[in-house]
């Protein structure tokens, strides 16, 4: 059971990020609000979170302008895309050894 | 938040509503499918009175026979028709969807309804277009089946952002429009069946599936 355990991504060990892999997973480009939104969060919240995942490189930030207002959007990495599959199916896994 | 003591069964439920929810508009009452559906059952009555008033027992068939002059003549009539019906059905579909988004929280005039208004406007506008050439041109005939086959890919477009049942109206549309095509006396019979009672169908198998 230990080892199970060991094999899920510590990237996505809380809730918050798993949410925004999951919205990233089923929109292609999504901005900050948008995020915000979903996964009902505050600004500070989020943006922690997503720096996290950035940092570890899951992913990948875009940041422009709409007139004079910036407008920061957010996509998952190839990488990132990978590790939340990876992680899904660790969960799975453990899922079908535990019961 | 989250324990040390991970609960995989959790998560990935979690998960999974969170893709659910941030990809798809689910507010969509299928009260708006039944109100849409009456909308179009009274136009197709309005329509079908009024050309029997113009042309006797035999109006829509003798629409399809019909001169260049006389269509002219019959244009305003029609076009507002059609207009008037888009305005009612819109305006009861966002009445009952406002109504179910507020009861349920979800945000209404976001990304995602944005996305489906659009998914749904390009073929539909598109079509429209189309088929008022196609009456200008004298093919009476495929006008009905070139809305239901236009209006049903445009759900078909639409369906990737909201409910499923949408996609199995769009196709019941495209199927109807096509069947039209052989059958182009029964235009205005079509019609009906398909904005009408397909809009009621799925309305009622959606609120049976989702509001009670």
């Amino acid at each position: 059971m230990k080892h199970l355990i060991h094999t899920l991504n510590k990237a996505f060990d809380h809730r918050v990020r798993l949410g925004v892999m999951a919205v990233l997973m089923a929109n292609e480009v999504v901005s900050f609000t948008e995020l915000k939104e979903a996964l009902d969060l505050t600004d500070g919240n989020l943006a922690s979170h997503v720096a996290a995942l950035e940092k570890a490189g899951y992913v990948a930030v875009s940041k422009q302008f709409v007139g004079k207002k910036p407008n920061t959007t957010y996509a998952a990495s190839a990488e990132g895309k990978e590790a939340f599959q990876a992680h899904l199916l660790a969960l799975e896994k453990l899922l079908r050894s535990g019961s | 938040m989250m324990k040390p003591t991970v609960d995989p069964l959790a998560q990935l439920t979690e998960i999974r509503t969170i893709m659910e929810r941030s990809s798809r508009f689910i507010s969509l009452s299928g009260l708006s499918g039944v109100g849409a559906g009456l909308v179009a059952l009274a136009g197709a009555g309005i329509g079908h009175w009024y050309l029997r008033g113009e042309y006797g027992p035999g109006g829509f068939l003798h629409l399809l026979e019909s001169t260049a002059s006389e269509r002219l003549r019959l244009l305003p009539f029609l076009v507002l028709l059609a207009g008037g019906m888009v305005v009612a059905a819109l305006v009861v579909a966002c009445f009952f969807t406002i109504r179910r988004a507020r009861a349920a929280g979800q945000q209404l005039w976001g990304a995602l309804a944005q996305r489906l208004a659009l998914s749904l406007a390009i073929p539909l506008v598109a079509g429209g277009v189309f088929c008022l050439a196609l009456y200008w041109q004298g093919a009476t005939s495929l006008v009905v089946p070139g809305l239901l086959v236009f209006y049903g890919l445009a759900l078909l477009n639409a369906s990737k952002y909201t409910l499923d049942e949408i996609r199995w109206l769009g196709l019941t549309q495209i199927v109807l429009g096509l069947v039209t095509i052989a059958l182009p006396g029964a235009g205005l019979l079509m019609f009906a069946l398909g904005f009408g009672l397909g809009h009621i169908g799925y309305g009622l198998l959606m609120y049976s599936r989702y509001e009670r």
